[in-house]
Parts: structure tokens; C-alpha cells; sequence
């Protein structure tokens, strides 16, 4: 990619220097309420709640 | 290949995240005990339940199965049976009088079909089967609370097959003890 001043090229930074921190704060979000709501569904509507098929 | 920070952070989590799955399903397996409904119900003779429902057999004649009674029957301890008979468009016992099981207790039941394919299912439970004709459907389950569960057919058993429905009603065990049946 060219650095000349005139294609609008403000600064330029390698691969590691890009931190989407925003995205990744969305990610965790999302991944917080996956967490969130397996445990519920899971250990509260399937565990929680009778009767239990054993067999 | 170069891995950004955030890639390996999150490569890292999604795998956890596999692993959390998984831990919580075998937790669910070992711990309360939960298990997929087996085939091992066995089989009967379609014609003969068919008799015994019209009283033209007795049910001790009728192999594998039982006639099917409104009170699940004890086996030892907090084990009951159960006897459930799926025809066009009832539940016998379920329809006509509510299957009656006694709260914490474990109900093994058995479901066979005198005619066509029903399904038995415990509305809003994990209770389901598909009973055939000639099969066997056996699921054990334990009741902890008292409370009334509505069953009904979940597979297409013919023209009135949306109004094939039946009731169960899970009992304290001292009210289950003192009914007839």
C-alpha cells in the first residue's frame, strides 16, 4: 500500500498494532450471554424442572 | 502463520466453551442421572392387546404387557409401573381417567398401540415416545413434585388425532396410598 500523503493515508500500522478492542468488548459481550444462557437452560428449565427421564 | 492477540484470546475461549458443553451434559448424565430412552421395551402381539381391550382376551394372556390401570402399580420401594394403552384417539388409561402417579417416585412406563402409530408425550416435559403397533415403548421417570401434566398424541394417529389427549396427575404418595385402583 502506498504512504504518499495524497491517498488519504493518515498512518499506517502493522498487524499486531490493530486492536479492535471494540469488537472484541461486542465479543465477549455475546459470549458472556451464551454462557449466561446455557447455564439457565440447562441447569435451571432442564435440570430444575421434573420429571427426569432416567432411562 | 502470524495469530493476532485477540484471535488466540478467542480461540482459546470458543474451545473452553466446547469443553463447558460437554462437562455440563456428562455433569447431567452422571449426576441426576438423565439418559436417552432405550429400545428395549420389547414386543407384544398387536391383535391380542386389541382383544383385551374389547374384553374378548384377558390381559394375562397378552404377552409382555399388562392391562393397563389408572394407579401405577408399586414395585419395591419408590418404583412403580405403569401400563398405557394408545388407540384411536385415547389414552387408557390418561383419556377417560387421569394416569395416576405418586410424587417422588420413579414410573417406569410401558406404552404399546393396539392399532396405528401414536406418540405419548408429556406436554412441556422430556417425556415423549413414538408407540407402534406391536412395540413396546418402556421410559423410566422420576416425579419429585405433585402436579398435573397433560399427555398428548405428538405423531399423526388419523382425523381426530388433535383431540387425543389425556392427563397425569402426579400425587403426594399419602393421597396416592389412600385412592382405589
Amino acid at each position: 500500500m502506498s504512504t504518499d500523503a495524497d491517498d488519504g493515508t493518515v498512518r499506517e500500522i502493522g498487524h499486531d498494532e490493530f486492536d479492535p478492542v471494540g469488537t472484541a468488548a461486542l465479543i465477549v459481550v455475546y459470549f458472556i450471554i451464551l454462557v449466561v444462557m446455557w447455564v439457565f437452560m440447562y441447569f435451571v428449565e432442564f435440570l430444575g424442572r421434573g420429571p427426569t427421564v432416567v432411562g | 502463520m502470524e495469530v493476532h492477540r485477540f484471535e488466540k484470546i478467542w480461540t482459546a475461549a470458543a474451545l473452553l466453551l466446547i469443553v463447558g458443553f460437554i462437562s455440563t451434559i456428562v455433569y447431567g448424565a452422571v449426576g441426576p442421572g438423565v439418559t436417552m430412552v432405550e429400545d428395549d421395551g420389547g414386543t407384544t402381539d398387536q391383535a391380542d392387546v386389541s382383544a383385551a381391550l374389547a374384553d374378548e382376551l384377558d390381559w394375562s394372556q397378552v404377552e409382555n404387557f399388562e392391562a393397563p390401570t389408572p394407579k401405577a402399580q408399586h414395585v419395591s420401594g419408590d418404583k412403580y409401573e405403569a401400563y398405557v394403552v394408545t388407540k384411536q384417539f385415547a389414552f387408557q388409561p390418561g383419556t377417560g381417567q387421569p394416569l395416576r402417579v405418586p410424587a417422588g417416585s420413579t414410573v417406569t412406563l410401558y406404552v404399546t398401540s393396539p392399532d396405528v402409530l401414536h406418540g405419548f408425550e408429556m406436554v412441556g416435559t422430556n417425556v415423549n415416545l413414538i408407540i407402534m403397533p406391536g412395540q413396546i415403548s418402556e421410559i423410566t421417570v422420576e416425579f419429585d413434585e405433585p402436579g398435573t401434566y397433560s399427555m398428548v398424541c405428538s405423531e399423526y394417529c388419523g382425523a381426530a388425532h388433535h383431540v387425543m389427549e389425556g392427563r397425569v396427575e402426579v400425587v403426594p404418595q399419602s393421597q396416592f396410598d389412600s385412592t382405589e385402583g
